[in-house]
């Protein structure tokens, strides 16, 4: 194991009216080394809430949160966040070497670093191009390079693919899983989209809204590649819509 | 050349001759609208006596150093406010209460305080360069992305790492906005401040050919003066193309 979320809650207080809003209740969770972890819920559920926890972003109302493999100072988590977050005045390299740079990793280790990364998410050539410069589809690879570069044991997701048009998405989906296996690292991936947990997902945490909590956790133990047009792919598709159906009507009438 | 230039150049041109026309044939008057070639040949001889010359150098001297010292601070104070709470609270009634004041009218306080030299304009220009850098710096952090400096902190950079590599190039774009409001506004107070209480630089030299009604001279001045703002434009233009090099419009 991990990391283990031990009845994580977080309350907002709203200060304007002094109200107090539950986004995250009793979250218990074990996520397994080496996993494609998704949490999928309706907008609201909390879910981006509960990554930032993770990522030590956000601190939790209550609850604790363990990495019981936690060596030395390695760094335990990266974020890759959904409209990407890069330093525009930062060319891809710069972007990627930040981590690396903040933590004081020697020059030349890190030169050496980053550009086999870059590689591995197929940005060479494009090593010294600004952010605006760049498709949306090659920013996120960017992203995805700089949260690999603090060589973390798990990578968090924050909805990346959600501004992408749907082909982009689709090659990104597949770079994701590619990048997955060949790093053997493990993947905390939250998203709307079903079809996206389906592919994607080894363990889908499907969650309700207001307040956020753990309803169903489904595995999905079909071999890759998937297809949204697939047999068994289909009728686990069908479970989940039926499961998530009833929040977002639960959601909507609130 | 296209046809935008030949059109810009053509206007320029044609109303210079025709203002030499109308002077030549007697139909302005040289004391309100001296010839473009008498001013020319005007400001030939002053540069020539080195009069001109030493003026300017007189003058580039106050704005320069009323410019670095109001800049520098107004980076600083601007960055520290965006970033730290509470000394955005301990600094805003100030911003507030001097920034509408026309600082030209600070200056016969500093002349007070400082003395006839140089001290006094050179305050007076800091003041004035301080708060419009101030002003735009702190804009700049504010409009800073917040994802961004969670981004930072995601990735392991230090609260000072924060500041120097996310809050300081962040905020660059509109520092240099605040540069070009202030050196405009920096050579507005040396002529302001160079009218009285002098015997040297371009406002001096200006003024008082203004009260000896030498009106040639005065065209020479202001000449100059257009001169002096279009050389820290592009100075100012140069620096930022070093500095924000990611403004770059790409082809």
């Amino acid at each position: 194991m991990l990391l283990a979320l031990r009845d994580v809650g977080k309350t907002w207080l709203i200060k304007r009216t002094g109200e107090r809003v539950v986004a995250l209740q009793s979250i218990s969770l074990d996520v397994q080394a080496g996993e494609f972890l998704i949490f999928l819920g309706p907008s609201g559920c909390g879910k981006s809430t509960l990554l930032q926890i993770i990522a030590g972003l956000e601190a939790p109302s209550s609850g604790e949160i363990r990495f019981p493999q936690a060596r030395g100072h390695a760094k335990l988590t990266s974020m890759v966040f959904q409209d990407y977050a890069l330093f525009p005045w930062r060319t891809v390299l710069g972007n990627v070497v930040f981590g690396p740079e903040v933590r004081h990793v020697a020059r030349a280790e890190r030169e050496v670093a980053v550009r086999r990364l870059i590689e591995l998410v197929n940005l060479t050539g494009a090593e010294h191009r600004y952010p605006h410069e760049l498709s949306g589809g090659m920013r996120q690879r960017v992203a995805l390079a700089r949260a690999l570069a603090n060589d973390p044991q798990i990578l968090l997701f924050d909805e990346p693919l959600a501004a992408l048009d749907a082909q982009t998405r689709r090659v990104l989906q597949d770079e994701l899983l590619r990048i997955w296996r060949e790093t053997g690292k493990t993947f905390v991936y939250v998203t709307h989209s079903l079809q996206e947990a389906v592919l994607l997902g080894s363990r889908i945490v499907l969650m309700t809204a207001s307040p956020g909590r753990i309803k169903r956790i489904v595995d999905v133990p079909l071999a890759r590649p998937r297809h949204v047009t697939g047999r068994q792919e289909a009728a686990i598709l069908d479970q989940l819509d039926g499961l998530l159906g009833d929040e977002v009507t639960q959601a909507m009438a609130l | 050349m296209t046809a935008s230039h030949l059109r810009q150049l053509a206007s320029v041109v044609g109303l210079l001759v025709l203002w030499q026309l109308l002077v030549q044939t007697g139909k302005l008057s040289e004391l309100f609208l001296p010839a473009p070639l008498s001013v020319l040949a005007s400001m030939w001889e002053m540069t020539r006596s080195g009069q001109l010359p030493w003026a300017v150098l007189v003058s580039l001297n106050r704005v320069l150093q009323g410019f670095v010292y109001g800049a520098a601070a107004g980076i600083v104070l601007g960055l520290l406010a965006g970033a730290v709470g509470w000394i955005e609270d301990v600094l805003d009634p100030w911003v507030a209460a001097v920034y509408p004041i026309p600082k030209s009218a600070l200056f016969p306080l500093f002349l007070l305080w400082f003395g006839l030299g140089d001290a006094s304009k050179i305050a007076t220009i800091a003041i004035g360069v301080l708060f419009l850098v101030l002003v735009n710096t702190i804009t700049g952090v504010r409009s800073l992305s917040p994802v961004l400096l969670k981004a930072a902190r995601d990735l392991g950079a230090t609260r000072i790492q924060i500041f120097t590599k996310v809050i300081l190039p962040g905020a660059l774009p509109n520092i240099f906005t605040g540069l070009r409001l202030g050196a405009g506004m920096a050579l507005i107070l040396v002529f302001i401040t160079e009218i009285e209480a002098t015997k040297a630089g371009l406002g001096f030299l200006l003024w008082e050919a203004f009260q000896l009604l030498d009106t040639r001279k005065v065209f020479a001045g202001v000449v100059t003066f257009g001169l002096l703002g279009v050389a820290t434009t592009w100075l100012l233009q140069w620096l930022e193309r070093v500095g924000c090099p990611w403004l770059q419009r790409s082809n």
